[in-house]
């Protein structure tokens, strides 16, 4: 047997450590290139790669449902729904008149229109119809057009149609509500958006396995229930347009407020809108919710607050009589009643109201002020009617751009000041919303307590429904013993007033007052033929549970100085009447 | 010392003591460095294959829930759709327009609501 060969041994160690060397070599290059890559060059090759792996997603929040009482359960009045924006490329589109005809016979628009608009050659996306429902979008994706495409948006669906519109206002493009509910708990509805952001493959699927994925799930918007009674709304509506509409007034304003807790159980305004289509509205003020943005002069509905005021301060009791002498000099203005309250006289405080006697207002601020108008009259005025009252501030209602109102200060030193006040005590020189006109009265005849007027019962985040306790703005407003005197000479008024349909007050409690304004004109003084209506009451069983207040703007009645009674009273008369044949009122029980 | 050299000094005691050092070199196992490189790299490359088959695999549920949340999306949709009908058949609207409702007959208020 040979021996091996030292020398060929010793030639292939050599060989394999060569080969080891060389490995060692490209092993080190590839260390420091991996090095200089990874490590000197990290910042630069990972912005490149994540630009284009990288992708960041905004996941939206379901924007909150709001919903309404209906009897015993409860109606969606807003809701949100998935609809599809068709959309063309023309310079893919061939064959136009052939594919407007087809997208003519499902999307309803003119073929005409849309042939016209593919052949636009200088833009790249052609916006063909909006708003378009699931089925229409897959019937169109089914003739599978080239250059035709569609996008899905969230929009805000209106079941009921333009029921309670002005109150609920509506979402804009951006996703912001506007006016209504939608503007007042725009926070609360729209939620928080989420974010996405992965590493993604090719065609835009985040990878599971990248370790720097974030995921932050979207807060979706809370549900909103109202107080709102649907059918009511709907009948106040239906009897507020018809009452407007038989007057030829401008607009009108009703409000049904419950007395126990504030809770508005109907609102509405005539003329009103669809917030489905608030692009077609022409006039933008047709958004605003009238009754909580848009303050009057009230008008002699003031006289219920201002005797309640005077007895609850003790200068005057509510079988009290005076000497009207028909008319008062105050800063040598003449303050008067209209004829057919006949001259002067011994008058009640009855009377005042009954026959609205702004003489009788006038005297009652003379009480105040120990038998003239003066700084104490004026301040104590004053403090009932901001301190009490709570006029001259928003209400605070659930509504976008509540308005305040004015009312004057007692110690302004300008010509008139008590010729103002004067004015004040019967509804003039000062202006408050019905919201706020039906929030006071509501205090005034609940024995005292003023709830916020409010929409909101409760909210639902999830699971979780967290109820909106009544929220007390002010105590003592009248004692208790001066609201339980004002309701029967409240009711006097209604018995004493003519009404398509009485009232059986041995059942029902149902008493009111009208109020017609002066409508004061913007460069000073009032008109002379117009005038605004108003009508402020209750209605109930043992004690009265709504309060109902209705404005009428410039209705065109035989007499205009009975606006109040010819044109908002059978308005309150039809919406007290459905209160109580719907049984939304129990009759008394003894 | 490496583990190689130490076995050759091993096979040179045995010689000299006359075993049978054949058969003994019969059971001997060498590693070189060849065979160590191979070795490893080997390993390297089981190791990242077992990466990237786990990879894949998370991957893949990636894929799994993207389709899922896809599947979801549609059928909130549809569950959306479904209560804007219901909600539209139960509008006031369209119950006072129904052919029941307009069946109905008003009746007049009884003198127990009003005089």
């Amino acid at each position: 047997m040979a021996l091996p060969n030292i020398n060929s041994a010793v030639t292939g160690v050599k060989r394999v450590r060569i080969w080891y060397g060389f490995v060692v070599v490209v092993m080190l290059i590839f260390g420091v290139r991996l090095f200089y890559v990874q490590v000197i060059r990290y910042d630069y090759y990972k912005t490149a790669a994540l630009s284009d792996q990288l992708k960041q997603y905004e996941v939206p929040a379901r924007r909150g449902v709001i919903k309404a009482h209906d009897g015993d359960g409860l109606l969606p009045l807003v809701l949100n729904q998935k609809l599809y924006t068709l959309y063309a490329d023309p310079t893919y589109v061939k064959n136009n008149q052939n594919v407007a005809l087809k997208l003519s016979a499902i999307i309803g628009v003119d073929a005409n229109k849309l042939q016209g608009q593919l052949a636009t050659k200088d833009t790249r996306y052609v916006i063909l119809a909006k708003k378009l429902t699931p089925e229409q979008n897959t019937k169109i994706l089914a003739l599978k057009f080239p250059g035709i495409g569609s996008s899905a948006i969230d929009y805000r669906t209106y079941p009921q149609g333009s029921l309670a519109g002005q109150l609920l206002g509506f979402v804009d493009a951006d996703g912001g509500g506007q006016y209504g509910v939608e503007q007042s708990l725009n926070t609360q509805l729209k939620g928080k958006s989420g974010l996405l952001k992965a590493i993604t493959d090719a065609s835009g699927v985040p990878l599971a396995a990248s370790s720097g994925n974030i995921q932050t799930p979207p807060q979706n918007g809370k549900d909103v229930v109202l107080t709102v009674d649907l059918a009511m709304q709907q009948q106040l509506e239906t009897i507020l347009a018809k009452g407007v509409t038989d007057t030829k007034a401008t607009g009108g304003s009703a409000v049904i407020l419950d007395t126990s807790n504030g809770a508005v159980k109907a609102m509405a305004n005539y003329p009103s809108y669809d917030p489905g289509n608030y692009a077609t509205v022409e006039n933008p003020s047709t958004f605003q919710n009238a009754a909580v943005s848009y303050p009057i002069e009230i008008g002699s509905i003031m006289k219920s607050l201002t005797t309640a005021a005077a007895i609850d301060q003790g200068v005057i009791k509510p079988n009290t009589s005076y000497y009207d002498p028909s008319f008062f000099m105050v800063d040598s203005f003449r303050i008067s009643n209209i004829e057919e309250d006949g001259g002067a006289g011994q008058r009640t405080i009855a009377d005042i109201l009954n026959l609205s006697l702004n003489t009788g207002a006038t005297w009652e601020l003379m009480q105040m002020g120990g038998g003239e108008i003066n700084l104490k009259a004026r301040t104590a005025w004053n403090t009932y009617l901001t301190k009490h009252y709570l006029f001259g501030q928003p209400t605070g209602i659930e509504q976008g751009y509540e308005a305040a109102g004015y009312i004057p200060g007692p110690k302004e030193n300008g010509a008139g000041i008590d010729l103002t006040y004067a004015n004040t005590a019967f509804g003039q020189a000062m202006t408050a919303t019905p919201i706020q006109f039906a929030g006071a009265l509501s205090a005034m005849i609940n024995g005292g307590t003023y709830y916020q007027p409010h929409l909101v019962e409760s909210m639902i985040n999830g699971t979780q429904t967290v109820m909106a306790a009544p929220k007390i703005l002010a105590t003592n407003v009248v004692s208790a013993g001066t609201s339980q005197a004002m309701i029967p000479l409240m009711q006097n008024v209604v018995q004493k007033h003519n009404f398509n349909v009485r009232f059986d007050q041995t059942k029902y409690t149902v008493g009111g007052k009208t109020g017609t304004a002066q409508i004061a004109k913007p460069g000073g003084g009032y008109e002379d033929n117009e005038f605004n209506g108003t009508y402020a009451g209750f209605v109930g069983g043992d004690k009265p549970q709504y309060v109902i207040v209705v404005f009428v703007d410039k209705p065109k009645v035989s007499n205009g100085a009975y606006a109040g009674t010819a044109a908002a009273q059978p308005i309150f008369g039809d919406l007290a009447h459905m209160l109580i044949n719907d049984s939304y009122v129990s009759p008394k029980s003894r | 010392m490496t583990y190689s050299s130490s076995l050759s000094m091993n096979r040179s005691r045995f010689a000299s003591q006359g075993r049978n050092a054949v058969s003994f070199r019969a059971t001997e196992t060498k590693l070189g460095p060849v065979s160590n490189s191979i070795i490893l790299i080997v390993l390297a490359c089981l190791l990242g294959l077992l990466y990237l088959t786990q990879v894949t695999k998370t991957n893949a549920y990636g894929y799994e829930i993207n389709g899922l949340q896809q599947q979801h999306a549609v059928l909130k949709s549809e569950h959306d759709d479904l209560q804007v009908a219901s909600a539209r058949l139960q509008s006031l609207s369209r119950v006072q327009n129904s052919a029941v409702a307009k069946a109905l007959v008003p009746v007049s208020p009884t003198d127990t609501l009003q005089n």
